[in-house]
Parts: structure tokens; C-alpha cells; sequence
């Protein structure tokens, strides 16, 4: 009988409501608002009250996928970015720099979206970069 | 060390709990925490408010996983009363929760209530104008015309977002398939939900069932003065059928287990009818 509090933000969107998370024997059982945090006071919107299902979700991605002859097969890291930046290359190259596209995303932290923009900008050479928190 | 941590620290040594639910402050935040005998130190940094959460419906997930489980809890006033009414509602077991009462006593020169009757918010400008103010006594809000009240509950209601926080924070809230979510009851995908029937269906739940906490107004981001509706629910409940609600007596007059309804009209009532 194990059971936690866990403070925490949420990752939905640019807000960042203080949530407070009930782990129970280990598995997040349930998500509340941090009553006390200035952000939110308390209060959450129906995303955050639901943080807690994505993570236990059985249909959450948690290899790689790579999809060749329209069906995807699980690989590792090295073999997905290698593709990736195989194709990206082939893209660029045919077609330009803006026709690449980067979404980042709230469910990212802070550093991770200023790469995400670096990559864009200084590798890619585009700034067709948007995020979902641009509410 | 304080009285109460020393008290649920001899009540876990003791094995007179197996798990003790009160408040500790993390990073300067009052937040829920389960003491241990595995962590008894921990006692030592036990407080037991300021902010207030509901920790029976903790209690409730334990005792779900753990039906045998012992548990402790620090109780104010609404605590105890929703302790009440989920043990008539059979979520716990009778004896199961034990309890360190603590009071919310509004002076203030005691510390911070978190209770919006107790620390009541005042309502601003087009709440004045338009709405429903949450701090009026149910009298206050019989006095308004009907035409004007409607429509003032209307004003509130449709500031609704849908975020189910008022039924997911209230500690008497525990059914696993929700009227509020049923599709031929409340129509599904857009805002505000139906109304007022999303919160009237709420509303008519609560019957003998609320314990009047607050805890739903509090979480409420659109500031709908849940508990003040709620309060009426329940004042009829009493009115027809003499019922206390929270009071954990016996069985509410609605539940519908069995051939017969569990509680007759109030005496006075049915000779009125005859
Ligand atoms: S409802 Fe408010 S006043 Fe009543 S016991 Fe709870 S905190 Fe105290
Ligand atoms: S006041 Fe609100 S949260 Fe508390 S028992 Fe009643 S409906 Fe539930
Ligand atoms: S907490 Fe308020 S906004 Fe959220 S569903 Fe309930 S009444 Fe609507």
C-alpha cells in the first residue's frame, strides 16, 4: 500500500495549471488540482482533470514506428532518426527548405521547443515552425 | 513535535492505522499526504491545513485495492460528514477510516479556513448585475422574482465549460458510469453543455447525497455558486422527508436498492396528501 502525491504541470497547453498527481502502488491513479498553486487556484480544465489517462493509455507509442510498404514496423532510435534525416535531406533537396514543416508542441519542455526551433531555423533553414500552445 | 503528529505516529507504531492521510508542505505548497509506518519520520512534518482537499475519497481508492486496510485521516467538519455518507453508500466499511478531528474555526486569528463560506469571496461587478452571488443565504435567492432568478441561474449556467471538475472533486461522487456523460441525457460535443439540464441532473444527484463542502464551488473555473444549488437540493430533501444529509443515520430516502423506498414522506406531509 503505497500511495503518492506528485506535484506537477501540466503539459497541455501554454497555462501551466499546477496539478497534483494520486500514485497509487506505482500506477497514476488520478489527477486534482494543486489548490494552492497562482496559476490555476484550484481549478482545471478538462484536459488537465484527464492527464492521467493518456499515460496509462494501451494505445500509447512507445517505439519508434517506421512505415514501409504501408505498414509499420518497430525499430530502434539510431535506424528512425537515420531515415528521417535521409528523407529530410531528399525533401530539401527537391523541393526546398520550406517545404519542411516543424510542430512542437506544450507537451514539451521549454529547452526541447527552443531546439526544435534552432533545428528548424539553423539546420533546416526555415521558419515554418508553430506550436500548440499558441492559444 | 505537535500533539496530532505525535498522536498518528503512535497510532502507526501502534498499528492502529496502517495509513494516516493528512497535509505536509512541499516546496512551500500544503498538499495531501500519506504517512507510513515505513516513513515515520515523516510525522514530524505533518500539518494539517492550511489548504483542504478531499481525503476520504483517497480513502476510498485505498480501501477499494485494500478492503482490509486500517486508515487514519485528519477530519474537518465536511470531511466527517462526507465519511458519513460514503459508508452509508458502502464505499467504506464501518470502523474502517478513523479520524483526528481539526477544526476550521473562522477567526482569524486561526489559521486560513479555505472554505468559501467560511472565507467567502465577494462577488464582483457583473456577478452583482447578472448572476448569482455564491455567499446569499437560500432566503436571499427565494426573495429574487422567479423571472429574475431564472434568468440570473441561466447567466451562471452558461458560463459552464464542461469540465466535469465539480463532479470529479466531490468527495460523495464516485458512481462508474456518470448521468453526466450520458449521451441521450446531455447532448455531447460543444459549450456550454446542455442547459440547465447538465447541471440540474448534478443538482437532483445531490439529493440526500451532498454535505454541503464546497469543494465543487471552489474547483469551478467558471465560479458557479455549485454549493449554494446544491443547498437547496438538499433543503427540500429535508423538508419532505425529514432527512439530514451527511449526517450517515441511515440510508437517503432515493435509494432504489430493494422493493420499497427506504424512507416515508414526512408524517405532517402525508396527512396533507390524505
Ligand atoms: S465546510 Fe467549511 S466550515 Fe464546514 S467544516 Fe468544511 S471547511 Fe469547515
Ligand atoms: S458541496 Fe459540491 S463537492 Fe461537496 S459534496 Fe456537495 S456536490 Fe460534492
Ligand atoms: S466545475 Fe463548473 S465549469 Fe466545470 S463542469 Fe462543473 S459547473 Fe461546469
Amino acid at each position: 500500500m503505497d500511495l503518492k502525491f506528485v506535484p506537477s504541470i501540466c503539459s497541455y497547453c501554454g497555462t501551466g495549471c499546477g496539478v497534483l498527481f494520486e500514485v497509487l502502488d506505482g500506477e497514476l491513479v488520478g489527477t486534482l488540482p494543486m489548490k494552492t498553486h497562482p496559476v490555476n487556484q484550484g481549478k482545471l480544465c478538462i484536459k488537465g482533470w484527464n492527464l492521467h489517462e493518456h499515460i496509462n493509455s494501451p494505445l500509447r507509442l512507445k517505439h519508434p514506428l517506421l512505415k514501409t510498404f504501408g505498414r509499420f514496423t518497430k525499430v530502434d532510435w539510431g535506424k528512425a532518426v537515420d531515415v528521417t534525416a535521409h528523407r529530410l535531406k531528399e525533401v530539401i533537396a527537391a523541393h526546398g527548405p520550406d517545404s519542411v514543416g516543424v510542430l512542437v508542441s506544450a507537451k514539451m519542455t521549454n529547452e526541447e521547443n527552443y531546439l526544435a526551433q534552432k533545428f528548424a531555423r539553423a539546420v533546416i533553414g526555415t521558419n515554418n515552425v508553430d506550436h500548440c500552445a499558441r492559444l | 513535535m505537535t500533539p496530532i503528529q505525535q498522536q498518528v505516529k503512535n497510532w502507526l507504531e501502534e498499528k492502529r492505522v496502517d495509513i494516516f492521510l493528512a497535509y505536509r508542505i512541499l516546496d512551500g505548497h500544503p498538499l495531501p499526504h500519506a504517512f507510513t509506518r515505513e516513513h515515520i519520520e515523516e510525522t514530524a512534518e505533518l500539518v494539517t491545513g492550511p489548504a483542504r482537499y478531499s481525503l476520504e475519497k483517497f480513502a476510498t481508492h485505498i480501501a477499494s485495492r485494500y478492503p482490509a486496510a486500517r486508515i487514519g485521516m485528519v477530519a474537518r467538519d465536511c470531511n466527517q460528514r462526507a465519511l458519513n455518507v460514503l459508508r452509508v453508500w458502502n464505499q467504506l466499511k464501518d470502523g474502517q477510516v478513523e479520524t483526528v478531528p481539526v477544526t476550521c474555526c473562522p477567526s482569524h486569528l486561526h489559521h486560513h479556513a479555505d472554505c468559501s463560506y467560511l472565507e467567502p469571496h465577494p462577488a464582483g461587478a457583473v456577478k452583482q448585475q447578472l448572476g448569482q452571488a455564491p455567499n446569499q443565504s437560500l432566503a436571499e435567492v427565494e426573495a429574487q422574482p422567479a423571472a429574475e432568478r431564472l434568468d440570473r441561474w441561466l447567466y451562471e449556467f452558461q458560463k459552464c465549460i464542461k469540465c466535469y471538475g465539480c463532479r470529479n472533486i466531490c468527495p460523495v461522487c464516485f458512481c462508474k458510469e456518470c448521468s453526466l456523460e450520458h449521451a441521450e441525457l446531455i447532448g455531447t460535443g460543444h459549450l456550454p453543455p446542455d442547459i440547465p439540464i447538465f447541471h440540474l441532473v448534478r443538482a437532483v444527484h445531490m439529493a440526500g447525497r451532498c454535505v454541503d463542502c464546497g469543494l465543487c464551488e471552489d474547483a469551478c473555473p467558471a465560479e458557479i455558486p455549485l454549493r449554494l444549488l446544491y443547498r437547496k437540493v438538499n433543503a427540500i430533501v429535508k423538508d419532505l422527508f425529514d432527512y439530514e444529509t451527511g449526517s450517515g443515520d441511515t440510508l437517503p430516502p432515493f435509494s432504489i436498492l430493494g422493493d420499497k423506498p427506504t424512507m416515508s414522506p414526512m408524517p405532517l406531509l402525508a396527512a396533507a396528501q390524505e
